[in-house]
């Protein structure tokens, strides 16, 4: 089954791809020394035979048949010229001197030939000879050459060598290819049957690592951490919609009941009134929820990073600021606004108003009666910091991941007006700037930091 | 808008929030046609003049701003105010851009659009070239930009100069928390809180306390208005 998905598996095909290519230009290699190596040998034994004919004519010449014989004779019995062929014949082929018994049948009568000749007589196949004949004045032919099997022998060694290593590598190659494709597809298959166990049962299963730190181990490292941020996404999801469940059904069932008995009760202009003066507030709300949600959603899809500008954050600041003036003075909180006049960022004017006002507004709240709440804008390396304090309980250090969950409010705060949303919209809006978010103990109270990055080059003015 | 004609337009598909709208209307005093797509409302919008014309933002044959553009490039001035279920800021934003003079999202309450069709209505009539606005004893200099009632300063922030400007130029009229938001603060969202009823109850105190009679009227369940008695 895993040798089926082997040999189908792409990077099998791609290995094979490869070994082919690698063995066609080995293999043109090979031939390529087998052909330069033989010719070189055969051209250096033809210019030796060349030159050795060239010295016979040349005796024959100057001393006529009776030296050449002389000659061919002396070099017959040298020792050093054992690998070298001699026949001189008269014009009736009668052989006159040479180490050839007969003029070898077929060889030409001027130029090069080749031939087996039979040098004794015990031999039924002699070695190969390479020649030149000529016919000299007087009718007679004369043949010089050399015994080029060992030559032969040579060349063939080299084919051998050349056909052995091409056989070798694509052994080895095949053998290498399977070995590292069946690796691959094994890690790929311990992946895939995760994947199948997820869309089975569920999101809690994850890939295997091996433990050897190498690439396929961090594949696996980051598809289990993607997996872990799915299911925290989609326990953040159920969370939020069993939430919305909760808060919509708590004002329907109301606004249920409420019509229920009007609708059994008598007509009474009165009661009427206040009863569906109740309903629509009710409505209001449940349509405030619903209008927070997509706002969320609209914010977090970021849709809207068309609309960044070069955006003053004290003035933003200082607007949500004079905007709540009124309603801290009725909780008798001073509410002031610190820091540097002129800190830019870049950014969506109405996003950072929306998210200034619920820091504001929920320092206002869950703040201390009388207390302060100080809204601070300062430039700082590479980016620039905002942040809202109160003076009030604050939040227990171990609940601050929480906050910013949608719909989490907290125990002590389940009376107070809001729609548990605000702080969702506020880190929506941070991520979509690419600021930081963080709580703090402001010892006492609490205190929200916004770590915005440094304004982008060329962002519009505005 | 008195003595000027009050014949509105209503582009809208939905045959029951329709009849809502134009039973409503009628109610309310105005005269109503009632177009169902944006072929209609182009053959309406050619044949009358209208105070205000209210659009739908999504018709079943033409997009309603393609609707309101086609209007604007035949030279039609009336005032838009676009309705829709879309309620996304970029949405509104394009609206508006479009050629619509005020935007509303479904669902509305009907004197929230009752008071954004009077304050487009009016905006249709001519504009006072005055520098003094004046309502009872209130007088508000736009120029100097401050207000005294009865020749006595009132010590008004910037903005909050700005919301009473606001209420005296809509004088008699109810203005929407919505619009208050939107026209004072630049803001196109709710920020879902009671901010703006203490806001304006602490510009109300500046202007009304210790007078002869109250200027600024809450009008439960949707806003303000700005008006002398008698």
């Amino acid at each position: 089954m895993l040798l089926a998905k082997t040999l189908k598996s792409s990077t099998f095909r791609l290995a094979l791809i490869a070994i082919g290519a690698f063995g066609l230009i080995v293999s043109a290699i090979f031939a390529y020394v087998y052909w330069s190596t033989a010719s070189y040998v055969r051209n250096r034994a033809d210019r030796a035979v060349v030159a050795e004919q060239a010295s016979l004519r040349d005796t024959y010449t100057r001393s006529g048949r009776d030296g050449l014989m002389a000659l061919i004779d002396q070099r017959t019995a040298d020792k050093s010229f054992v690998d070298h062929v001699y026949l001189l014949v008269g014009p009736g082929s009668a052989v006159l001197a040479g180490n050839l018994k007969q003029w070898p049948p077929g060889a030409a009568e001027h130029g090069w030939t080749e031939f087996r000749a039979p040098v004794s007589s015990s031999a039924s196949v002699g070695p190969l000879v390479r020649g030149m004949t000529e016919t000299l004045a007087r009718g007679d032919r004369l043949l010089v050459g050399r015994d080029i099997s060992d030559l032969d022998g040579f060349t063939a060694q080299i084919r051998a060598a050349g056909l052995a290593v091409i056989v070798l590598i694509f052994v080895l190659a095949a053998v290498a290819s399977i070995g590292v494709t069946r690796r691959t597809v094994g890690r790929i298959e311990s992946i895939n049957a995760t994947s199948r166990a997820i869309m089975r049962s569920g999101l809690d299963q994850r890939i295997p690592l091996r433990g050897s730190h190498d690439e396929w181990d961090r594949v696996a490292e980051n598809l289990n951490l993607m997996l872990d941020r799915i299911e925290t996404l989609m326990g953040e999801v159920k969370q939020a919609s069993d939430n919305v469940a909760h808060d919509l059904r708590t004002p329907l069932t109301r606004m249920r009941g409420r019509l229920e008995k009007a609708y059994h009760a008598p007509r009474g202009s009165e009661t009427d009134a206040a009863l569906i003066g109740d309903t629509i507030a009710d409505l209001d709300a449940v349509l405030g929820m619903f209008a927070s949600i997509t706002r969320i959603s609209e914010i977090e899809s970021r849709a809207r990073k068309g609309a960044f500008r070069t955006v003053n954050l004290v003035e933003v600041a200082g607007e949500v600021v004079e905007l709540y003036d009124a309603a801290a003075e009725q909780d008798a909180t001073r509410l002031r606004l610190a820091g540097e006049a002129d800190v830019p960022v870049t950014g969506d004017r109405d996003l950072l108003f929306d998210a200034i006002a619920n820091l504001v507004d929920n320092a206002i709240k869950h703040g201390r009666a009388g207390g302060r709440v100080t809204v601070t804008c300062h430039n700082v390396e590479g980016g620039a910091v905002m942040s809202v304090a109160d003076d009030g309980p604050g939040i227990p250090a171990e609940q601050h991941d929480r906050v910013f969950k949608r719909f989490y409010r907290l125990e002590q705060s389940r009376y107070t007006p809001g729609n548990g949303l605000g702080l969702s919209l506020v880190a929506a809006v941070a991520h979509l700037h690419g600021a930081r978010i963080e709580l703090a103990d402001n010892a006492p109270g609490l205190l929200f930091r916004l770590s915005f990055p440094a304004p982008a080059v060329g962002a519009q003015g505005g | 808008m008195t003595g000027a004609h009050r014949r509105i337009l209503v582009v809208e598909d939905d045959a029951e929030t329709a009849d809502q709208l134009v039973d409503q209307l009628t109610t309310s005093g105005y005269d109503v046609d009632l177009a169902a797509n944006g072929r209609e409302a182009l053959d309406h919008g050619a044949a009358r003049d209208y105070a205000v014309i209210t659009i739908d933002r999504m018709l079943p044959d033409i997009d309603g701003i393609a609707v309101m553009r086609q209007m604007r490039d035949d030279g039609i001035r009336v005032p838009f105010l676009i309705i829709s279920a879309l309620g996304e800021v970029d949405d509104r934003v394009r609206g508006l851009r479009a050629g619509g003079d005020d935007y509303l999202v479904k669902p509305f309450s009907f004197v929230e659009l009752l008071a954004r069709l009077e304050a487009l209505g009016r905006r249709s009539e001519t504009v006072a070239k005055e520098t003094i606005l004046r309502v009872g004893d209130l007088a508000i200099d736009l120029i100097g930009r401050n207000a005294s009632r009865g020749g006595r300063r009132i010590p008004l922030l910037p903005k909050e100069f700005q919301l009473l400007e606001y209420l005296v130029r809509n004088e008699g009229r109810v203005v929407s928390r919505a619009m208050l938001l939107q026209h004072v603060w630049d803001l196109h969202f709710d920020p879902s809180t009671n901010i703006i009823d203490v806001y304006v109850g602490r510009v109300r105190r500046k202007v009304d306390d210790q007078q002869a009679y109250p200027l600024i009227h809450t009008i439960r369940g949707i806003g303000y208005c700005l008006r002398a008695p008698g």
